[in-house]
């Protein structure tokens, strides 16, 4: 896989455009800047881990607060982080969306630079993402009642968003072999307003 | 103790969160070594332990990787861009047995069967979670 993009008739290093971006103080414009590169790839693309000169960060938590480009996020053990959000940003929240979708209380991942004042410089966000093991106990034309451990959940089937996937077959927009019992993996976005999920996919088992 | 390059085992690398965290992933503990975070570069195993095989069971699907045990550490390696993790084992998964047969894929080259989970933060540092598993070789 690359880990750079063609830009102006320059190869132009992922990690080094993020950097510079965030130094520069780029205003917030969602999935990547970087021309021709797909969404996915976007974040498929981990940063090279043989550049020491600006090592990779890794952030986890629930955004508290946001200012302009940045996202102020207090981690789930006590850590606080300061998330900048570049051009070079892509973000995820159910489906590759813009910055303006992100809310206070949203959790998230968050990969990219750690910059030297401290800041993360990300390269790809990850919002109210979850990906859980569950079992299927009702299915409605809308939703799936499921259980991840002992914990009740609604998996919401989201129009022209949700698929699903058998015995891990080609991805579909068909839930109706979906069956109570099956055991699944469902991955989707929380929804910090009531704890359910919105589904992305869900991949039927045995 | 270091990751090698030993050859071990290929297969899907799925990922899971584990210690404290938002949403659905708030009550899913530390793991069965009681150490697991998400924000580390950590991961579970099928054959963690014999009580741990018997809730996997990947040799219903072929698979019969050996015995590791909490703290064992392996280098993980995304078959088509060659991104590496080193991950130390935390807990216990994926349940392969629920997936028998499922194959992820990349340049035309498919690997099979869930063989390990990985924290979201492991999990970034060689592809994508809204991809959700990833074609992996592992080296210990």
């Amino acid at each position: 896989m690359s880990h750079s993009q063609e830009s102006g008739g320059r190869r132009l290093d992922r990690r080094r455009f993020l950097t510079t971006a965030a130094v520069g103080g780029a205003t917030i414009v969602g999935a990547s800047a970087l021309g021709g590169l797909d969404a996915e790839a976007a974040f498929a693309e981990p940063m090279d881990s043989l550049d020491t000169a600006i090592p990779a960060a890794f952030a986890e938590g629930r955004v508290v607060a946001m200012n302009r480009n940045v996202l102020d996020v207090a981690g789930s053990h006590g850590e606080r982080y300061l998330i900048q959000l570049t051009n070079a940003t892509s973000i995820w929240k159910l489906r590759t969306t813009t910055a303006e979708s992100i809310e206070v209380g949203d959790g998230l991942y968050a990969r990219g630079a750690a910059m030297p004042d401290g800041t993360i410089a990300a390269d790809a966000v990850w919002v109210n993402i979850v990906n859980v093991y569950v079992t299927i106990r009702g299915i409605a034309k809308d939703r799936l009642h499921l259980t991840h451990g002992n914990e009740e959940l609604v998996g919401h089937i989201v129009p022209d968003t949700t698929t699903a996937s058998y015995l891990g077959g080609a991805l579909t927009a068909d839930l109706s072999r979906t069956r109570i019992g099956q055991e699944a993996q469902v991955l989707g976005a929380w929804r910090p307003a009531d704890g359910n999920i919105d589904i992305a996919r869900v991949s039927l088992g045995h | 103790m270091a990751c090698g390059s030993t050859s071990l085992w290929a297969g899907e690398a799925t990922w899971f969160c584990c210690g404290n965290a938002w949403g659905s992933c708030g009550s899913a503990g530390t793991g069965a070594c009681g150490t697991c975070q998400s924000s580390k570069h950590m991961a579970a195993w099928p054959n963690l332990s014999a009580a741990c095989w018997d809730i996997t069971r990947p040799d219903l699907c072929g698979e019969n990787m050996p015995r590791r045990t909490c703290g064992a550490v392996m280098n993980v390696r995304h078959q088509c861009s060659g991104a590496t993790v080193c991950v130390t084992l935390a807990d216990c998964g994926p349940r392969t047995k629920s997936f028998c047969g499922e194959a992820t894929c990349c340049n035309g080259a498919c690997r099979t069967n869930r063989v390990i989970d990985l924290t979201p933060s492991a999990f970034t540092a060689i592809g994508s979670l809204s991809s959700g598993k990833l074609p992996v070789y592992i080296y210990e």
